[in-house]
């Protein structure tokens, strides 16, 4: 597996709301940091944060 | 359908918040410090900001040489074990890194965000090599040569098992590492991929003479002391080489100590032979080598504590854009040379 095959599997639809993307069936993605943290703190969830150089 | 959320690494990233953060303005990159020069790089944190474990990290050959889904599958089933720990108190956190912003370098800020460009992972590292340049507090030797290659201390990894070690040889062995083993702590941190494994192996010293590390054995604790050999930091900078200056415009090979013998050379010296010559050195005028020259010495020096090769001591001791004396020896015969290295257009 290499970084192309990883992108694509963690791939979220380019323009997709996090709620689209639930709402479709994929894992939802936030872009935002913050929102980010907030929503974990809401769910009590872990966090996957990735940092990638282009989407 | 991408990750779709009924595949077993969907079923795992269901129970995650998920994140993805494609510009590094306003991020803390103090909190999420890691070698600037991977691309793409993960973390398992909580909602107050407690870094469980890192999944990323890579080698000289390519970015994705340590990334397989399998490991990851691994890195987000420890992460959520992880997270109920904390939920039960029983996963303090440790001091949080003094916070960093790229807002803090302004070279950074005028090259990137000041004009609408995106603050690129790589470089956040770059230039903060050129700010600690400049204000004189650059290790050049650590931030040169970051990520040292495990292979080699000799340790060998099962890479989608993570830490599971798949061979050993070299100064791991000789510590007792054995193949089965997995790797559990690096200098006294608990790492749990390698990317947690890669980022406390390069905190150590690059003088230090040797490392202790922890493995799992049969369910055990082992510890280890490894004998760290010379320039144990030693890699290839082909993906970083723009990050410290200055450039040398040449790669060189060392050559053995009965090659430097026979030259009449030193045998701990670093002679070297050239074997690769960047074409922009003709364009710069920055030196006449040809592949095959062989380097005996560096402005009337032939040897040096860490250098083992020219291009090593060229990138150690001079400034970029000084002109050194270089002796080459070319068919036979010694002739001097001027050489004059290069800086990165972006840091002039």
């Amino acid at each position: 597996m290499r970084v192309r095959e990883l992108a694509l599997l963690l791939l979220l639809v380019p323009g997709a709301s996090f709620a689209q993307q639930a709402e479709d069936g994929l894992i939802g993605w936030f872009e935002n940091y913050d929102e980010a943290i907030a929503e974990a703190k809401k769910t009590g969830k872990p966090i996957f944060l990735e940092f990638r150089c282009s989407p | 359908m991408l990750s779709p959320t009924d595949s077993s690494r969907g079923k795992l990233l269901s129970q995650y918040v998920t994140v993805r953060i494609i510009r590094m303005d306003g991020v803390d990159i103090g909190l999420f410090d890691r070698d600037w020069q991977n691309p793409i790089y993960f973390f398992i944190l909580n909602a107050d900001e407690q870094i469980y474990l890192r999944y990323g990290g890579r080698d000289e050959t390519a970015v994705d040489s340590h990334l397989t889904l399998e490991s990851l599958e691994l890195a987000l089933k420890e992460g959520l074990k992880l997270h109920e720990e904390w939920k039960a108190g029983r996963l303090p956190a440790p001091p949080r890194p003094k916070p960093d912003f790229p807002e803090n370098y302004p070279a950074l800020v005028e090259r990137t965000s000041a004009h609408g460009a995106c603050v690129e992972c790589h470089l956040i590292g770059d230039f903060k090599a050129l700010q600690h340049e400049e204000e004189g507090t650059l290790d050049k030797l650590r931030e040169m040569y970051r990520s040292p290659d495990i292979r080699t201390i000799g340790i060998h990894l099962d890479i989608p098992k993570g830490l599971l070690v798949e061979s050993v040889e070299g100064p791991a062995a000789a510590a007792g590492m054995e193949p089965g083993d997995t790797i559990t702590h690096v200098e006294g941190k608990r790492v749990y991929t390698f990317g947690d494994m890669q980022y406390e192996y390069d905190k150590v010293d690059r003088a230090a003479t040797e490392t202790h590390w922890s493995v799992d054995r049969n369910g055990k604790p082992v510890d280890l002391t490894i004998e760290l050999p010379p320039r144990f930091w030693l890699t290839n900078l082909v993906h970083r080489h723009w990050t410290i200056e200055p450039r040398p415009y040449f790669r060189t090979k060392e050559l053995t100590p009965e090659e430097k013998t026979a030259l009449g050379l030193p045998a701990d010296g670093f002679a070297s032979r050239v074997t690769y010559v960047d074409g922009v050195a003709d364009l710069l005028g920055s030196h006449e080598l040809k592949v095959g020259d062989i380097i005996a010495g560096v402005n009337g020096v032939q040897k040096d504590p860490i250098a083992n090769t020219a291009e090593l001591y060229v990138r150690l001791h001079t400034k970029s854009g000084e002109a050194s004396k270089l002796d080459v020896i070319r068919d036979g015969q010694h002739m001097e040379m001027k050489l004059t290295t290069g800086r990165m257009g972006f840091r002039k």
